[in-house]
């Protein structure tokens, strides 16, 4: 019963971190500007 | 103007369609070791355009046959007192073709070395993009796809051997197919992988820009094609490739900042070869290039060169990266 108890815990700390990281993020917002334009040469 | 165009391939065909097209050009003389393909050629050129031999006269002469051959003509014609244009993409051909400096100063004659998609297009770029900076410390080149069968070859050999780096002032060996990079070509291409490979571009850039501190030249590539490239090709090459690009990295300081300009272009590497290797030869058979031996990165006008390449739909772009 106590190992069900602490495979639970892990399990959902496991699921608390996951999700912090998931709403988190690291990297940001992908670009949504720039990219490869014609030069203009005037 | 007449033009002695040698080598009838993918590049040296759309060369002379190109040329045919310009009205200073009055004819266009195309030479080719292949009798059928001098005379299709030439046929399908246009009027100004007749088969010939490549002892004719020329004003002239855009060399586009295969490489190895292109040292030993260039010195006949500069002998001659010609200005010659070579689209040869080979080391040997292009250390040969600088070489012959001293010769074409004396005789008042300039010698476009590489003047195709890239080296030559790309070259171009590099001396666009470093208008804008105080001092340029970096250029990396990276090309995708290939031509005609020829072309197909050189990438081949291109992949095995030593490719040729410039860094801190003197010049680095190091081995093709080596220094994976992942290079953004314009879209569609999109990002391929880029590898070190046997190619000129270093010699033509370095000379073009004193003081740069690295130069570097690289060949998009599969992992397939790194193995193969030491075996001979398993199959014929194809008589044309699909659409190709260039880009160009030019790192500097501008007002004190390190700062990136990104260059490119995309087209069939046949067509865009062909259209600036016949560019140079009306600039060079006009006297607009400067007398003696040396790549596009030379030349003074890179705005007005690339504005008349974009008239004839190869057009230059730029990365902008997100703000």
């Amino acid at each position: 019963m106590a190992l069900l108890r602490r495979a639970l815990v892990a399990l959902g700390l496991a699921a608390a971190f996951a999700a912090v990281l998931r709403l988190r993020g690291s990297g940001g917002t992908p670009p949504q500007q720039g990219g490869w334009r014609e030069l203009k040469l005037e | 103007m007449r033009v002695l165009v040698v080598g009838a391939g993918a590049v040296g065909a759309r060369a002379a369609r190109q040329l045919v097209e310009s009205d200073e050009v009055r004819e266009v003389v195309v030479v080719d070791s292949d009798p059928v393909r001098q005379a299709a050629v030439a046929e399908s050129s246009g009027r100004k355009a007749r088969a010939g031999s490549g002892e004719e006269q020329a004003d002239v002469v855009l060399l586009a046959g295969p490489c190895g051959t292109h040292a030993a003509l260039a010195t006949h014609h500069v002998g001659e007192g010609r200005p010659v244009v070579s689209t040869s993409d080979s080391i040997e051909d292009v250390r040969a073709l600088l070489d012959l400096d001293a010769e074409a100063r004396a005789r008042g004659v300039s010698v476009v070395v590489g003047a195709s998609f890239s080296p030559g297009y790309t070259c171009v770029l590099a001396r666009h993009g470093s208008a804008t900076f105080d001092t340029v410390t970096e250029l990396h080149v990276a090309r995708s796809g290939t031509g005609g069968p020829a072309c197909a070859r050189q990438h081949h050999r291109a992949l095995t051997g030593q490719a040729l780096d410039w860094r801190d002032g003197g010049w680095h060996r190091r081995p093709a197919g080596s220094g994976r990079e992942l290079c953004w070509f314009p879209d569609p291409i999109g990002a391929e992988d880029c590898y070190r490979a046997e190619l000129p571009d270093a010699l033509l850039l370095v000379p073009a820009m004193p003081g740069v501190e690295r130069v570097t030249a690289r060949l998009a590539a599969t992992r397939r094609d790194r193995l193969s490239a030491h075996l001979p090709m398993l199959r014929k090459p194809h008589p044309e490739g699909l659409v190709g690009a260039v880009r160009v990295e030019v790192r500097g300081r501008q007002a004190g900042r390190s700062e990136v300009v990104v260059l490119g272009a995309l087209d069939r590497p046949a067509v865009a070869a062909g259209a600036t290797a016949a560019l140079a030869a009306r600039w060079a058979g006009s006297g607009r290039l400067s007398a003696g031996s040396a790549g596009l990165a030379a030349v003074d006008d890179s705005r007005a060169f690339l504005a008349e390449l974009a008239s004839v739909g190869i057009k230059p772009a730029v990365f902008d990266g997100a703000p």
